[in-house]
């Protein structure tokens, strides 16, 4: 093969019918302990096509994605390949049969050149007498990037490209595999659009374009706006099942957001029935809360007894606010006012002074410490609570009969108070967060996505979980992706769109919105 | 403290039982061995000697567990040791034994101090800091002893180390184990001691905690160099002189010994009386090879094989993504 040959290959060896899919899906299942990643995925990707793959976080998304590209291995199912099944152990296996990942977080090695990072793992055949032939790496690369008609210099340093650039550079190199083993790409992108500007974006379709002719491409994106722009089909995942493959002609956006969360809302599910007014005393004040580039004065009032919602697409800055009044994000501007007290901004130490808790979303960075045990991580914020005697050590007995009084109130599930907290099930260590704070006390509680990762059952204690704590009067502040869930739990929804408040939607107990109300609000 | 080793034993379940149940079968089988090699190993003197020697490396692997602890290193340690000696050797005359024990320590804070902001305000890791600090510190011990040792005419300090006032056992090896009991007590009672883990096993969380995450990991710092000024002094008391290569050979032994008594390096997991096995390990495998007449030089191959044996065994890779 010369460096002058069309990159891919529309003459598929073997003669096989050129009407097999390019991939196909067969009952795909996959279990962790606790949860049902995926259960009985079946797909077809046609050849030279887009097929969008869309869900919520949690979905099984991404476990989907690693099966594809023989990181994971399924249970059960079967995958094949322009009609012949095949079962791969690892990655490189994937990779010979075309399939390439564009990562969200990148898998390029920053420190090298743009041609060394393309022929990664592959160099064998520029390979003389064991030494690299780097002439003719660096002309392969470049013949590879100008037919892709992508503008990079093979020789320039990864490191130094704009992230755009760096995923131009990726499905180069997925195209250039194609060039190693004589087999179509099947390029999976992973959220490509989500640290791209809108003009990148249009840069990336372009040439998303320009090369499907001699590829087949599988796009996973938070953004439906981007399924819309470029997909030919699409498949909507929730909860592990594929609810539906269809023309993206034949659906538009928001009754394919609607497949997206479009689980029965189940009023039994969220503790509707006691759902409590909240009372007029004000918890938490917040104004004119910014960070710039993700959120632009936004203002509200944190009721005693409320559950206040926020919703929005990725992107639209919820998290952002849940982080700054929790005081937890160095860049926050504006006041968050609790009982007359302004607080200092960007200090966790203050916030929690003035009573307020907070589950961050990353569970296992933010929430717990997996090397310590259940009662180190709930007494953490609650050392007071557990000194004793006049050098105010801590009493290990107290510290156990604590965690052991809200393990039993929560009714988590471990071992016990010395158990490892990283060998518990996430639902247990969610509620190991939530106790933290409960045992402390705190009259607010800001709650970044907490549901997120949680099997069904998980979910339910954490929702009744959330019920009991506003009836006692504390005020809650629920950031979620999940829709059923904000509109089943919340009094209020407050939704952001591109950090601005784009619309309040009340949520009384007995006229609960429909989301099509709600998701109008965030797209 | 009947309490405190419940709390100890039960922390961190499975792994902690490997990692404290290894270094034990060593040191009976090194006991062992060497105890059948030569007879003379296995005896009360013995035991005493390998206390005397082992004593300072104990405090220093001490100071090395708190810093280890929060996931980050100190390696000006042993240099440290080296300068407070020299000081203390410098000092002792004119201002006493407290004076001299106090300058020690207040040296050895004070360096602390200076690491600790270095690594937490301007943001350097701690391995480059400490390493540059080892350095500098060695330097300064040179500078002031000229390379020589450094005699003192007071008595009151090497009677002090060197005396056995206590069930016949030397007062140093009393100072050692206090230093392991207190600090053990500071690591599983005190606020000071659980944020200190709460630091190495996940800094956000403990810092949605509300944990002053600097001021903490400042004063980790600043606790290990204080121990190593006391370290110091102690040195120049068994010595009867303060020496500018004193501390040459305990910053590796203590590292050696944090990493081998089960405290991982990523931090969060271990603790100062895991340290104390450690340090036990070592000590018997230095002292057991001089006594079964091993050459110094055999003794450095054998103890590399031992700590890399050991710390493949007992070390935890779950909080590690790649191995480097």
């Amino acid at each position: 093969m010369t460096s002058l040959t069309v990159v891919g290959r529309p003459d598929l060896p073997g003669g096989r019918p050129a009407a097999a899919p390019a991939l196909e899906l067969r009952d795909i299942s996959k279990t962790y302990p606790g949860t049902n990643a995926l259960t009985g995925v079946s797909f077809v990707l046609r050849r030279h096509q887009m097929l969008g793959l869309v869900g919520e976080n949690g979905a099984g998304k991404s476990t989907l994605l690693s099966i594809i590209n023989g990181t994971v291995r399924p249970d059960t199912g079967t995958i094949a390949i322009n009609g012949d099944p095949v079962r791969f152990g690892h990655p490189t296996e994937a990779a010979r049969h075309g399939v390439a990942t564009v990562f969200q977080e990148q898998g390029l090695i920053p420190t090298i050149p743009v041609f060394e990072n393309i022929f990664l793992g592959r160099e064998t055949k520029f390979t003389v007498a064991g030494g690299l032939r780097r002439k003719a790496m660096i002309a392969e690369a470049r013949a590879v990037l100008e037919e892709l008609e992508v503008d990079v210099s093979p020789t320039a340093l990864t490191g130094a490209l704009s992230f755009g650039q760096r995923q131009l550079v990726e499905i180069a190199k997925a195209f250039a595999l194609s060039r190693v083993y004589p087999v179509e790409p099947i390029i999976l992108l992973d959220e490509p659009t989500s640290a791209l500007s809108d003009h990148e974006t249009a840069k990336l379709f372009d040439g998303i374009n320009r090369w499907r002719s001699r590829a087949s491409f599988v796009l996973v994106s938070h953004r439906l706006s981007d399924v819309f722009a470029i997909c030919d089909e699409v498949v909507a995942l929730k909860d592990g099942h594929v609810v539906d493959q269809r023309p993206i002609k034949s659906i538009d956006e928001v009754a394919l957001h609607e497949l997206i969360v479009g689980r029965q809302r189940n009023a039994e599910y969220y503790r509707e029935a006691v759902q409590r007014e909240p009372s007029a005393t004000v918890a938490l004040r917040a104004t004119g809360i910014s960070k710039p580039g993700h959120l632009r004065g936004v203002s509200l009032d944190l009721r005693e007894g409320e559950i206040l919602g926020i919703a929005g697409v990725l992107g639209s800055g919820k998290s952002t606010l849940a982080r700054i009044i929790a005081g937890a994000e160095a860049q926050g501007e504006g006041d968050v006012v609790v009982e007359g007290a302004t607080l200092r901004r960007g200090s966790r130490r203050d916030a929690i002074r003035h009573g307020i808790g907070f589950v961050p979303a990353e569970r296992s960075v933010a929430g717990i410490i997996g090397t310590d045990t259940v009662d180190w991580n709930l007494t953490l914020p609650n050392l007071k609570q557990i000194a004793l005697g006049f050098l105010g050590l801590i009493s290990p007995r107290r510290s156990r009969a604590l965690t052991v009084e809200w393990m039993q109130r929560l009714k988590v599930r471990a071992p016990g108070p010395a158990a490892a907290c990283r060998t518990l099930s996430g639902g247990n260590q969610q509620k190991i967060v939530f106790a933290k704070w409960l045992a402390r006390g705190v009259r607010i509680l800001v709650l970044d996505d907490p549901g997120r990762g949680l099997d069904v059952g998980a979910k339910e204690d954490i929702y009744s979980l959330m019920r009991e704590i506003a009836d006692k009067g504390a005020a809650v502040l629920l950031v979620s992706d999940n829709l059923p869930e904000l509109i089943g739990l919340s009094n209020r929804i407050m939704v952001l769109r591109d950090g601005v408040v784009s619309a309040i939607v009340e949520t009384p107990k007995d006229a609960k919105p429909r989301e099509v109300d709600v998701v109008s609000a965030m797209l | 403290m009947a309490e405190v080793a419940a709390t100890v034993a039960k922390k961190q379940g499975d792994f902690n039982l490997r990692t404290i149940v290894l270094p034990i079968i060593a040191i009976v089988v090194l006991v062992a061995y060497f105890s059948y090699v030569n007879p003379l190993f296995f005896s009360a003197s013995n035991a005493l000697n390998i206390g005397r020697q082992s004593s300072v490396l104990l405090m220093v692997a001490l100071a090395g567990t708190v810093v280890i602890l929060i996931g980050s290193i100190d390696l000006s340690v042993g240099a440290l040791v080296t300068l407070t000696g020299i000081l203390a050797a410098l000092t002792v005359d004119q201002f006493g034994l407290a004076g001299a024990t106090l300058v020690g320590i207040g040296v050895g804070a004070l360096v602390g101090l200076v690491n600790g902001s270095l690594v937490t305000m301007l943001k350097v890791p701690s391995f480059l800091v400490t390493l540059g600090m080892l350095s500098i510190l060695s330097g300064v011990a040179n500078q002031i002893s000229q390379g020589q040792s450094i005699l003192f005419a007071d008595s009151l300090l090497p009677d002090l180390v060197n005396g056995s006032f206590v069930l016949g056992v030397p007062n140093v090896i009393w100072f050692a184990l206090i230093a392991t009991a207190v600090l053990t007590v500071v690591a599983f009672r005190t606020k000071l001691g659980r944020y200190l883990y709460a630091l190495g096993g996940g800094e956000i969380v403990a810092s949605h905690a509300g944990v002053p995450v600097t001021f903490y990991k400042i004063l980790a710092f600043v606790l290990a160099g204080g121990i190593c000024g006391l370290a110091g002094v102690m040195l120049t008391g068994q010595v009867g002189a303060g020496t500018p290569t004193a501390g040459s050979s305990l910053l590796l032994n203590s590292i050696a010994a944090v990493v081998m008594g089960g405290t991982a390096l990523s931090g969060g997991i271990g603790g100062p009386h895991r340290t104390f096995l450690g340090v036990l390990v070592i000590a018997i495998l230095t002292n057991g090879m001089d006594v079964t007449e091993v050459n110094s030089f055999t003794q450095d191959i054998v103890k590399g094989f031992v700590i890399i044996l050991a710390v493949s065994l007992t070390i935890d890779r779950s909080k590690y993504l790649f191995i480097k």
